[in-house]
């Protein structure tokens, strides 16, 4: 296999060619923030966090490193200051729709959350938020559209019971009743996936519909 | 048909087409889908039945083209080779020009195009302005092309670039030559198209694949559509080269299912071209195979990205992917394609037909060749324009799009759809390439422009836009899905007037987040409708976030209706005339003196800009008689028995000196006063009511009604002292000491402005506004036969009318602008020249001539109009040598009026402007000194009525304030709904555009004496006036119930109501 070399915040890598600079960065023990990346899934591209800067030469260029294949001599930057900038925003933007869990905390105080840093507040699946600062009107859905549900029922398990409907802000993810009912119930590998761990609601709702 | 082997075959077949026309005459009606919309199909075939009746078959080709690019005038028909163009043909015109034009060569001189601007009809095609400057290299050919049939595109030289292609150059060749054509990508991004197709040509992978990408989407963007229904065939031509130059083997046309016709059309082209052996296998002989095939896509907006299209090609959902890969390397199935517009693939044929230097002869350094662009929005003339690159926004707005229409104002011009941005103005200089758009933040996109005027609110186009865009966004990734919503809803909340302080800095950051970390194009591009505007008109926003206020009127949240938003005193206009047209006329009249201390007197005088933005003017109709409506109102108390409001029950407070008996004065007197303040009003003079009762004539507002008003203004508790004159013997310190808390100064401006003009000081020469004084106080004047009146605004026309009154046999009115500068009120500029005030425009007078002291003529100077000032209107320029000579006895000066601050004793402490008015916080009215506050004309200048009582409420608010203790900050909010009045049920009559001309006394009866001019509208007049009201604010209620937001109570209505 032919090896590409690139800096990756100052270190030197080599890494496969066709690789992606989140894999290559990974192997280096450099760690990128990411929301909708899976080992056992194909690289997706949604979540953005996973933003690095890169340098070819002058030129300067903002990729999702998770997508985005290594190429010779390209210096990547994963923590400069626009690329913290944009991942602030995004969880922000995120914040307003999950507010609290885990993953977004855990992110939200390294980049800087108010809300995310608050002390003494109850994290649970539900977390209470009133009088939390949050830059934007918290709207919850505790879903991120990450898709690693999505995917992985298509990719791994070729069942396609559960998927996107809706597009632009309407998009929601569903389990299909008639698929779900099939199987889901044997299954629920996509459960421990979830973010935000309300992936199970989801399938009682899909459940109460098929049964009513 | 035999099938074509050969180039020689494709030659020698377009000869026999070009024989067989030969000497026809060729008749073609745009049949498009543009056409269609006005019927054209109708047109076509009438026209068609009447050539066969007329036998005329053999001589005409009658051919159903597709749109020619000026589609608002459709249907049109051209007849060639006369280039006779005929437009908005209906069908029963057609028997006049078969009978006339076909049969005679005689043009039928009322179906030619007239020039709105000149009136000039216009015979030849080419020489109407829209298509005067353009150069329609691309589109041109519709006018050619009949849409059902490849012979017309073979006859025009079809097929020919392709049968050069294939018989002589090898793929290299004609990459080459579309690379050194500097052809871009005309779908957005202007990606050059020669090293696109190189890439796809050099990537490994079999098949490879072409696709034509007319997945339109941009709102008002059509030009893909055109193309693809009028001539078909350019770009089937244009795919085939590009797939042999690339060596593709199969093709897609990806086309909108909402463009049936084009569908239909590019369907019978593929059709046809196999038959003619131009597409399938060994095309023209040459062992060449294109197979394509047409794919209807469903209307997502984002699969114009091509990683978009190719999914939904596939079958999968239309959501785009991250690139790299480019399709070029692993696009559709994962095999090298090639994705172009329409439009780039029209534009191939030409490049090797006419060579690659003729290409590069057109456009710029690096945008080559011609662009489609549809030109829509606020202008004289809209439709599909092709325009070399280069040309400035201003030539494609004013030189082809004629500019704006109804006088109004470019404001912006929207280029490349939702995903542009918008450019202003000062920027219409800017030569339209990919560069130099995206310079300034807005993009080509696929050569959407949308043209706005004034009365578009750059905010509300922003948020229209955006909703788009979130509408449009696949949802996928979080930038473009939670970053569109989060700018919507916070572009929601400004105009709704609850903007936040900080949130056009939370905008661009949110813009940046988006348009940085974006998955594709629609992402990386849609916060620049957001961006451009807060660029260009940040300060439009501050105005939605700080004052509440829509500048254009277009926010209704804000504006709540135009009427009451443009009243100075917030009357609540749609409240009062609803009341008028249910016949409950005290009712109106409650709601006209509930914010106004003089309701009748402004029925009478009021400038009335409630009148100028009223939403009937929009449908085409004249505003509400507002004003009209108002004194009916206040008539029909007078006559019926007025009540004056009882005194308010409030606890007694402080007391409040104010210097003035004016509008302003009284105004704050009795805002004061109905607070529980104890408002002295000290008045200088013995009569009360400034210029109401001063200086404006008794023929527009009688002196019984202002002692009326001023008599109920006493009653709630105002205390006037006349001829207690605040000066030398009674100073603001004196006030102070006596008690009174603070001070309002609403001294008016009295004093005239002085004219430097020679000879001035002639005695028969005198100040308008005196003179109006002394005529008023009953004190005669002897003027001559001949007046002058130097000035434009309403002192100088009450001024000639009056002269008229009391002798003068001619009055003539000197202003160096033109009538239509003129800043006096319309109305009364009319009723002066009805009653035979003569208007010299455009003249400035030079030298007063004299013989033995006495005036006998003025020395005028002719003025020409040059650029426009800083007031919006233009400069009059003196023309040197034009001097004239205008017979006067004497001479009034109208020129203006400052304050008169005179009285105020030395070290009053407050500070004065250079226009001589007392200098005040205009947000609080609160002048530097603690205590001391000044209103109306004292701070603003001459100024109306209406907007001097609104001062003095303002001043009153802040007088409160102070005496309480508050803080002085004054607190905006938006135009508070009109309480709900029940609607009239209508019984289908038709909305009258038209509104009741005002009933005056004839000229004769009034012009020799003071009686009123205006006569007021009759009881029924009022009603059916009222009935015209569109009732825009119903819309707010009615929203309020969907969202179950708390409707104002409805005034529950004690009267009769009288039924029609």
């Amino acid at each position: 296999m032919a090896k590409v070399s690139l800096i990756i915040d100052d270190i030197v890598v080599k890494a496969d060619k066709g690789t992606t600079i989140l894999e290559a960065a990974r192997t280096a023990g450099i760690d990128i923030p990411t929301l909708c990346s899976h080992k056992d899934l194909a690289p997706y591209g949604a979540c953005r966090l996973c933003t690095v800067e890169v340098k070819r030469g002058q030129q300067s260029q903002l990729v999702a490193s998770c997508v985005y294949p290594v190429e010779e001599g390209i210096v990547v930057k994963t923590e400069s200051a626009p690329v913290t900038r944009g991942r602030k925003m995004l969880l922000e933007l995120l914040w307003a729709r999950a507010p609290g869990i885990q993953a977004l905390r855990e992110y939200g105080i390294k980049y800087g959350i108010t809300a995310a840093v608050r002390e003494g507040m109850d994290y649970g699946m539900f977390p209470d938020i009133s009088g939390t600062r949050t830059k934007f009107e918290i709207e919850p859905t505790f879903c991120l559209l990450c898709g690693l549900c999505v995917r992985y029922c298509n990719e791994v398990k070729r069942k396609d019971a559960i998927g996107f409907v809706g597009r632009g802000t309407e998009r929601e993810v569903v389990f299909f009743p008639e698929l779900a009912a099939n199987g889901c119930s044997q299954c629920e590998d996509c459960y421990p996936l979830c973010p935000t761990g309300t992936l199970p609601l989801y399938y009682t709702l899909a459940e109460a519909q098929q049964s009513a | 048909m035999p099938r074509l082997n050969s180039a020689a075959n494709l030659e020698s077949l377009r000869q026999q087409l070009l024989d067989s026309n030969k000497g026809k005459r060729v008749v073609a009606v745009t049949n498009g889908t543009d056409g269609r919309t006005r019927h054209s199909e109708i047109v076509f075939r009438a026209l068609n039945d009447e050539i066969k009746k007329q036998r005329l078959e053999g001589k005409l080709a009658v051919k159903s083209t597709g749109c020619h690019g000026f589609c608002e005038q459709e249907p049109t028909v051209l007849i060639m080779p006369e280039e006779i163009c005929y437009v908005g043909v209906k069908p029963e015109d057609v028997p006049e020009i078969v009978s006339q034009t076909l049969a005679k060569g005689k043009v039928v001189e009322r179906l030619l195009y007239e020039d709105p601007t000149s009136g000039e009809r216009i015979t030849k095609e080419s020489e109407i302005p829209f298509y005067k400057s353009q150069d329609r290299t691309v589109l041109g050919n519709n006018r050619f092309i009949d849409m059902g049939r490849i012979g017309d595109y073979i006859a025009l030289g079809g097929y020919s670039a392709l049968a050069r292609v294939l018989s002589g150059m090898r793929p290299q060749q004609v990459i080459d030559e579309v690379k050194r054509s500097g052809l871009r990508g005309r779908g957005g991004a202007g990606f050059p198209t020669g090293v696109k197709w190189e890439f796809c040509r050099k990537a490994p992978g079999e098949p490879k694949y072409v696709i034509v990408n007319c997945d339109e989407g941009d709102p008002g963007a059509y030009m893909d559509r055109s193309l693809t229904e009028g001539n078909p065939h350019s770009v089937l031509e244009g795919l085939l080269i590009g797939a042999y130059a690339i060596g593709a083997s199969e093709g897609y046309i990806y086309v909108r299912a909402e463009y049936p016709l084009a569908v239909d059309n590019v369907e019978m082209a593929i059709k046809q071209a196999e038959e003619y052996g131009l597409l399938g296998n060994n095309i023209l002989g040459s062992g060449f195979n294109l197979k394509v095939h047409v794919h209807r896509g469903a209307g997502a907006f984002v699969c114009g990205e091509e990683t978009a299209l190719i999914a939904s090609l596939e079958g999968r959902i239309g959501e785009p992917r991250q690139r790299p890969p480019f399709p070029a390397t692993s696009g559709l199935w994962g095999k090298p394609t090639n994705i172009n517009n329409v439009e780039t693939w029209a534009n191939v044929p030409l490049i090797i037909n006419k060579g690659a230097d003729w290409f590069r002869s057109l456009g710029t350094e690096k945008s080559k060749g011609t662009k489609i662009f549809s030109l829509v929005g606020k202008l004289k003339n809209t439709g599909l324009v092709e325009a070399p690159m280069g040309m400035t926004l201003g030539d494609i707005v004013f030189n082809i799009g004629g500019g704006i229409p109804d006088g109004k104002k470019f404001k912006a011009v929207q280029t490349g759809g939702p995903s542009g941005g918008v450019i202003p103005e000062s920027l219409l200089d800017t030569p339209v390439d990919y560069e130099e758009l995206d310079k300034l933040g807005a993009i080509m996109g696929s050569g959407g422009m949308i043209v706005m005027d004034e009365d578009t609110c750059l905010v509300d186009v922003a948020r229209y836009f955006l909703n788009f865009l979130a509408e449009e966004s696949c949802g996928r990734c979080v930038p473009c899905r939670e970053g569109i919503y989060q700018m919507l809803k916070i572009l929601d909340r400004i105009c709704e007037g609850n903007g936040r302080e900080g949130d056009i800095e939370l905008l661009e950051e949110i813009a940046e987040t988006v348009r940085d970390f974006s998955l594709c194009a629609l992402g990386k591009t849609a916060a620049n409708p957001v961006l451009s505007t807060i660029k260009y008109f940040r300060d439009e926003y501050e105005e939605h976030i700080k004052y509440k206020r829509c500048p254009a009127m277009v926010c209704n949240e804000i504006i709540f209706t135009p009427c009451k938003y443009n009243c100075p005193v917030k009357t609540d206009v749609p409240a009062f005339i609803a009341h008028i047209a249910r016949g409950e006329y005290r009712e109106a009249f409650d709601v006209i003196r509930a914010p106004n201390p003089l309701p009748i007197s402004c029925g009478y005088i009021c400038h009335h800009p409630c009148e100028d933005r009223c939403r009937s003017l929009e449908t085409g109709g004249e505003s509400i008689s507002i004003k009209a409506l108002k004194r009916f109102a206040g008539d029909y108390v007078l006559k019926n028995g007025f009540k004056p409001l009882p005194k308010p029950e409030v606890p007694a407070l402080e007391k409040v000196a104010i210097v003035g008996s004016g509008p302003a004065g009284l105004a704050a007197a009795f805002d004061l006063a109905c607070l529980g303040y104890q408002p002295t009003v000290f008045e200088a003079s013995s009569v009360v009511g400034g210029n109401l009762t001063m200086v404006i004539p008794d023929y527009r507002l009688p002196r019984s009604i202002i002692e009326l008003e001023i008599d109920c203004i006493k009653k709630a508790g105002v205390n006037i002292l006349t001829n207690t004159p605040v000066g030398p013997d009674l100073t603001l310190d004196d006030l102070f000491d006596q008690g009174y808390k603070a001070i309002l100064l609403a001294v008016g401006a009295h004093r005239s402005l002085k004219l430097d003009l020679p000879g001035v000081d002639n005695p028969g020469v005198m100040e308008a506004f005196g003179f109006l004084e002394v005529v008023k106080t009953g004190k005669k004047v002897s003027l001559g036969k001949k007046v002058g009146v130097i000035g434009g605004g309403n002192t100088a026309i009450d001024a000639a009318r009056t002269a008229l009154r009391i002798g003068a046999k001619e009055v003539s009115i000197i202003y160096r602008r033109t009538r239509a500068e003129m800043p006096a009120m319309k109305r009364e500029i009319e009723a002066g020249v009805e009653e035979g005030v003569k208007i010299v425009e455009l003249a400035a007078p030079a030298r007063i001539i004299t013989d033995n002291g006495k005036l006998v003529s003025v020395e005028c100077l002719a003025m020409q109009l040059g650029e426009h000032d800083e007031t919006g209107r233009r400069r009059p320029i003196p023309i040197p040598g034009s001097e004239f000579i205008l017979q006067l006895d004497n001479l009034l000066l109208a020129v203006g009026e400052e304050p008169d601050l005179s009285f105020l004793p030395a070290g009053h402490g407050l500070e004065v402007s250079q226009r001589s008015t007392i200098v005040t916080d205009p947000e609080t009215l609160a002048t530097g000194r603690p205590g001391v506050f000044a209103a109306g004309d004292a701070v603003t200048g001459p100024s109306t009525i209406a907007d001097s009582i609104a001062n003095g409420k303002l001043a009153a608010v802040s007088i409160d304030k102070f005496l309480r203790g508050k803080p002085l900050v004054r607190a905006y909010s938006i135009t508070a709904p009109s309480p709900y009045v029940e609607p009239v049920e209508r019984t289908g009559e038709a909305l009258e555009p038209q509104r009741f001309p005002m009933p005056c006394a004839p000229v004769a009866e009034r012009v020799h004496n003071f009686s009123m001019v205006e006569l007021g509208l009759s009881e029924e007049m009022a009603r059916k006036e009222a009935f015209r009201c569109l009732r825009c604010d119903l819309r707010h209620s009615a929203i309020a119930k969907l969202s179950e937001v708390k409707v104002p109570e409805p005034v529950r209505q004690k009267t009769e109501v009288v039924r029609k």
